[in-house]
């Protein structure tokens, strides 16, 4: 009865499969309005991805060091102190499938590249590698052109806001209407604000901090990953020797709990990988800090296995040296 | 293509406008534009796997033409059986050839791969025992003499791989999808508002509700040993609300979708987590799988000896051992299959108290049913901790972490305030349950601009607290 009231009003269509099409439309038109308008909203939001791509676009000629990995080697390289032109382009939760992405589909845009930064941390080899379908290829594409897509890209792959809505509303919210600042990055689009996390939460205090348990941490072998993530790292450092690419490969420092929770197993193959590969790759040197717990301390973390930017100066210095020492005598 | 994709929006749009623009008079258009829309939509998953679904069509449109257009009883029951043993020979060779090859050797201990049995590196082709089901039952049903074999071939190619339920089902029947197919569609605005209305009801279910709860149930799975009993039965029963929703939801999407069509697809859940008994779920639970086993096996089984309970507890292991094998390749739905059949033959145990006999069921449909809810649920989601986990070890030693009273140190709810979508799933679903699907017929109650309010409501909740998309789990069948 009620549609039949209605009859008269801009509801009115007919009653016929375009009819109805057009009424569908017609109710979609606020959905996409508003999917626009976050759309736009998130990308007026200055954030890392922007930064880095800015500074990729306007010195790409120079950079010589590509800095590849997950979250820890974005908490634990600051560009900045590295005395050859620099960017890092390690970002959460990216695995060396990522990685090797970026690296091939940024070569030729970087003619200058001499250095690869590598993480292999202690479990690396034993987690998945990021799907065809992971969020971040959105962003991977909008603001490094990189497509981990595995497959051809359209209009949608870059809409950053569809990526993942669930992130960026909390983070449309957080700017628009909490007003929270968006952090301090610097031109390499390091975060050298980032001391928040439950380290700082307790006063860098070693008996708290020892007392939490429930920090995540893989303790879960799995031996046919770890033999395919294998098989794709030494394609990955082939490829950079047929590049003519000079690679450090780090492990980045943990904290002493993280470290006591280790699975042994995992452990070993991890260590055992490291030392094939030194051995294997002449343009390859490790940067092992995972257990320097004399140089890193509770107050350079942001939690078990994150550095904070004082731990990322320490760390950035330290493989500063390394690679002026080892390449480029 | 996943249905909770844009790209099956697009497509969707596509296939819809070309379909209705040909107009309904010009039938056998439709039914091409349908075919074609069907083998692009399977070709986009993997393109090689189409050829397998054509050569089963043919195969089980000849063999039933055959068996049809044939008074030899013999020459009908040999194209009958080169219909069922091509279509099984399918699925074994692609789904449960390396399974009889590694739980062989392991059982004889003798050498595999190179020295032995080879393990063939092979990919179940997506939607593999819905389609092969849906044709074994059209031969059987011809043979059988329950419908005519088609001499239409785009008819019947149409009803082997009808977009919507080629994946996941609902597994049809001849007898009810393919006379659709030999029919004018009528568009039908009403139908077209439903169907819209149940994939939305679907995606809710697909994305709010399942894909939240699998980061807590992947999560706790992923390392059981780490997790106390709260948290191993906390994620036990997530998963059933998991699987639940995730088969649902995609049923509910097929439905709605084939009704833009002006197709009408079998229901195929029917709220199971108000079953009284083991027995009733499975009446509630992939209604279509059960219906298709009941009729093809278990029912031939116990043609003659209807009232022979060994008989029909014999017929039931066997029924149910299958219908677990036919969710995968591993024991752990073997261990499921077999655990649902010994609880519902004990449920079925006929018990004599002076002239009357009665069994556990008639006792159990007695008493309150928020009792007999908690004794199906316990059951019901033990058997899919065997589901779940991936051996039957693991499944185990959850089992007896959860009855050991472990305390759970890691114990939190995971997705925080996300969980609270179960209990709004289970509120909306018990309080609309004589309609298909809770949205069903809204118009009737609500005035549009609150009912497009509900829609914006829940599309924006859709798009701001999905989970994390993960894969319908039904596809790996």
């Amino acid at each position: 009865m009620q549609d039949q009231k209605s009859s008269s009003s801009i509801f009115s269509f007919k009653n016929g499969p375009f009819g109805f099409f057009k009424q569908a439309l017609v109710f979609f038109v606020p959905v996409l309005l508003i999917f626009a308008l976050a759309e736009l909203m998130i990308l007026q939001i200055p954030f890392n991805y922007t930064i880095t791509s800015d500074y990729f676009k306007n010195h790409h000629d120079e950079i010589e060091i590509l800095a590849l990995g997950p979250s820890q080697t974005n908490s634990a390289i600051n560009p900045k102190y590295l005395s050859n032109p620099a960017i890092s382009l390690a970002s959460t939760a990216q695995h060396h499938g990522l990685d090797f992405n970026i690296l091939k589909q940024t070569r030729d845009r970087l003619p200058n590249l001499k250095y690869v930064i590598l993480e292999l941390s202690y479990s690396h080899l034993e987690l998945p590698h990021n799907s065809d379908n992971f969020w971040k290829n959105a962003v991977y594409l909008k603001y490094y052109n990189v497509n981990a897509f595995g497959r051809n890209t359209y209009f949608k792959d870059k809409l950053i806001y569809l990526s993942n809505p669930d992130i960026y509303s909390k983070k449309l919210i957080d700017h628009y209407f909490i007003g929270i600042k968006e952090p301090n990055y610097n031109k390499y689009g390091f975060n050298e604000s980032d001391f928040e996390g439950s380290f700082k939460s307790l006063d860098y205090n070693e008996t708290s901090i020892s007392k939490i348990h429930n920090f995540r941490i893989n303790t879960t072998t799995d031996i046919d990953l770890f033999t395919k993530n294998t098989q794709f790292l030494f394609e990955m450092l082939d490829y950079c020797k047929s590049e003519k690419l000079n690679v450090v490969v780090c492990t980045m420092p943990l904290y002493k709990t993280y470290l006591k929770k280790r699975n042994p197993d995992i452990l070993r193959r991890r260590d055992s990988i490291l030392q094939i590969i030194s051995v294997k790759y002449d343009n390859l040197r490790l940067f092992n800090k995972e257990t320097d717990t004399v140089n890193f301390s509770a107050s350079d973390f942001i939690n078990q296995n994150h550095l904070n930017p004082k731990g990322a100066e320490k760390f950035s210095k330290a493989l500063n040296l390394l690679i002026n020492r080892e390449f480029n005598n | 293509m996943l249905f909770n994709s844009f790209d099956f929006g697009v497509f969707l749009i596509i296939v819809y406008l070309l379909y209705w623009s040909v107009g309904v008079s010009r039938r056998t258009a439709q039914n091409v534009i349908l075919l074609i829309a069907s083998y692009v939509f399977y070709g986009l998953w993997d393109w090689r796997f189409l050829s397998l679904i054509v050569a089963s069509s043919l195969i089980d449109f000849s063999a039933a033409k055959a068996i049809f257009n044939s008074n030899n009883g013999h020459k009908r029951k040999l194209f009958l059986w080169i219909s069922i043993l091509f279509n099984l020979g399918v699925l074994i060779v692609f789904k449960y050839y390396n399974f009889f090859v590694d739980s062989f050797t392991e059982l004889f201990s003798l050498p595999s791969s190179s020295e032995g049995f080879m393990i063939w590196d092979v990919i179940i082709p997506v939607g593999l025992s819905f389609y092969t089901f849906q044709t074994m039952s059209y031969t059987i049903d011809v043979y059988r003499k329950r419908i005519k074999a088609t001499n239409n071939l785009v008819e019947f190619l149409c009803f082997v791989s009808f977009f919507p339920q080629l994946v996941a089902g609902p597994i049809e029947r001849a007898g009810k999808l393919l006379p659709q197919f030999q029919k004018v569609r009528k568009f039908d605005v009403q139908n077209s508002k439903e169907g819209l209305r149940q994939i939305l009801w679907g995606l809710f279910k697909k994305m709010l509700v399942a894909d939240n709860v699998a980061v807590v149930v992947n999560a706790i799975y992923a390392s059981p040993e780490d997790y106390g009993s709260l948290s191993l039965l906390y994620a036990s029963a997530l998963f059933f609300f998991q699987i639940y929703c995730d088969f649902s939801g995609y049923s509910d999407i097929a439905i709605g979708t084939a009704k833009l069509f002006g197709f009408r697809l079998s229901k195929n859940f029917n709220i199971p987590y108000l079953s009284r008994t083991v027995s009733e779920f499975w009446q509630r639970w992939h209604i279509t799988l059960t219906k298709w086993f009941t009729d093809y096996v278990y029912g031939p089984l116990i043609k003659n000896s209807k009232r022979n309970y060994l008989i029909k507890t014999l017929a039931l292991f066997v029924t149910m051992t299958l219908i677990g094998l036919w969710h995968g390749a591993n024991w752990t739905f073997v261990a499921f299959g077999v655990f649902q059949a010994v609880t519902i033959s004990i449920e079925r145990i006929p018990i004599r108290y002076g002239n009357r006999q009665f069994s556990l069921i008639t006792y159990l449909s007695k008493i309150p049913l928020s009792l007999t809810i908690i004794y199906s649920f316990t059951l019901i989601m033990t058997s899919c901790i065997f589901f779940r986990s991936d051996s039957i070890g693991t499944a185990i030693a959850i089992i007896k972490r959860i009855l050991s009273f472990i305390p759970s140190e890691n114990f939190s709810f995971v997705i925080g305030m996300k969980i609270l979508i179960i209990p709004i799933l289970i509120i909306t679903e018990v309080s609309t349950r004589f309609k298909a699907y809770p949205l069903e017929g809204l118009e009737k109650k609500i005035a549009r601009p609150l009912r497009w309010l509900l829609y914006y409501t829940i599309i924006f909740a859709l798009i701001r607290y999905a989970g994390p998309k993960e894969q319908f789990i039904y596809f790996q069948f």
